[in-house]
């Protein structure tokens, strides 16, 4: 009975996954960080997305090494010295749409996992849902020393505390 | 009964974490190859080219100083009385290519080199083992005015040339080694100095990182035909301060330009003579 019971579970439960979920994988995460001496800025046009509209579901996964500076020396620190992208290659938010408005409005909790450090984060932005498709765009900012990333005293003056993320992302009806 | 719902609960529990877990999955991709970066922080180890290449678009302004003797005694402040040194200009022409010119001072020598990446170390689909990298320099030993006005001048008589075949490996994120097969070329030698004109050297080098902004590098040329003179040793410390590499050296070889360091090194690491240097570089991007 219970096996029944559980078979019938998973049956119900794959299918509503499958039926439901939204996937992107060329969403576009920028961020900032000014500082007295240079503002730096940073592009990855590889983000990848997936939302699961029935259960609310939301995660993200970015690759470091994706992450485009202007000056090739900021991104070899950027990866060598500060997110050590050769041990922890991605970064990954699991999370959950805990609000959601008509007019898009939404509201994100979850936890981010950035450097081998995992927070709980909140994140307000919009969230609109198509027949084929799903716009994420959403604002926040992070702080270096949650996510273990030391900033030597030296260029304290070159790097921001707080980092301030960007998010866009369009993930379209995931068939199979 | 209260047994059956817990359960029920931690069933439904793994559903939802292994649910969330196939939603990450569902971004896994495959099919991908990883290449490996950042073998060495320098495009060169100590003296001698490395398998790194200026980044595109990148002007590399280098300083390279080095000092006199430091057993030549406090008389000349251990060396620091003298210093020669080197200006270079490096640039990189795309993702494979880079082309650099220079001037040391002892030598009034002037160089241009080109180096060019063939493959690289990955793994994934496509894996290999080894990055590889050629590099080819010319040297144009000035004569002075004098010797120019003579006869028997041939502008060619100036010329040095030098080739080599960088194969380096990352073993683990702190250390990687290099060997460098190289071969060099005096157009004209000076008979009565310990010269010749062909000369075979396979150059080895390492970096072990000490920690994520200070590295330590070991370079040696030993030299396997037609050899004069004594092998070039170098130790060198990489320290990284925000914008910039700060390289501190200690060698045999005071020299800064290929040919001079492999095969015209006179004084020996372990007897003392050894010269103390450093480099300093700034990275302008001519265009995004």
């Amino acid at each position: 009975m219970a096996r029944q019971i559980i078979s019938i579970f998973l049956i119900i439960f794959c299918f509503k996954t499958n039926a439901q979920n939204f996937v992107g994988k060329e969403g576009i995460i920028t961020f900032f960080s000014e500082a007295p001496i240079e503002n730096i800025q940073a592009v990855n046009k590889k983000v990848g997305a997936v939302y699961n509209a029935s259960t609310s579901e939301l995660v993200f996964s970015v690759k470091i090494e994706d992450f485009i500076f202007p000056k090739k020396l900021m991104q070899e620190h950027f990866n060598e010295n500060y997110l050590e992208s050769d041990i922890y290659p991605k970064s990954t938010f699991i999370g959950n749409v805990v609000e959601l408005k008509e007019n898009g409005y939404a509201k994100v909790k979850g936890k981010l996992n950035i450097h081998g450090v995992t927070n709980s984060i909140t994140a307000e932005g919009i969230l609109n849902i198509n027949k084929s498709n799903v716009v994420i765009k959403a604002k926040f900012s992070l702080k270096l020393e949650d996510y273990n990333i030391d900033i030597p005293k030296i260029v304290i003056y070159n790097i921001a505390e707080v980092i301030d993320v960007d998010v866009e992302i369009q993930l379209d009806k995931y068939e199979g | 009964m209260k047994a059956k719902s817990l359960f029920f609960l931690f069933l439904f529990l793994s559903f939802k974490v292994v649910a969330q877990e196939n939603l990450l999955s569902l971004l896994n991709e495959k099919n991908e190859t990883e290449y490996t970066s950042y073998i060495f922080k320098g495009t060169k180890i100590v003296n001698g080219q490395s398998v790194e290449i200026t980044s595109k678009n990148e002007l590399k302004f280098n300083i390279q100083h080095r000092f006199g003797p430091i057993n030549s005694g406090f008389y000349n402040l251990y060396g620091l009385d003298y210093a020669q040194v080197r200006f270079s200009f490096d640039y990189g022409v795309n993702n494979w290519m880079a082309i650099g010119i220079g001037r040391s001072s002892v030598s009034k020598t002037l160089d241009g080199n080109i180096k060019i990446k063939l493959i690289r170390q990955a793994k994934g689909i496509k894996n290999f083992p080894l990055t590889v990298v050629v590099n080819s320099a010319s040297y144009l030993n000035q004569y002075t005015v004098e010797d120019r006005k003579k006869s028997s001048f041939l502008f060619t008589d100036q010329l040095i040339y030098s080739h080599q075949i960088l194969i380096a490996r990352k073993v683990n994120r702190d250390f990687s080694v290099q060997v460098s097969p190289t071969f060099i070329h005096y157009n004209l030698i000076d008979n009565s100095s310990r010269q010749s004109n062909d000369n075979i050297s396979i150059g080895i080098g390492c970096r072990y990182k000490l920690s994520n902004r200070v590295s330590v590098n070991a370079e040696t040329f030993p030299q396997v035909y037609n050899s004069m003179n004594d092998n070039v040793l170098s130790l060198g410390f990489d320290i990284e301060t925000g914008g910039h590499v700060f390289q501190l050296h200690l060698s045999n070889s005071p020299a800064m330009i290929e040919p001079i360091f492999i095969t015209e090194t006179v004084s020996n690491f372990f007897n003392g003579n050894i010269y103390f240097g450093f480099n300093i570089s700034r990275v302008f991007t001519i265009k995004n």
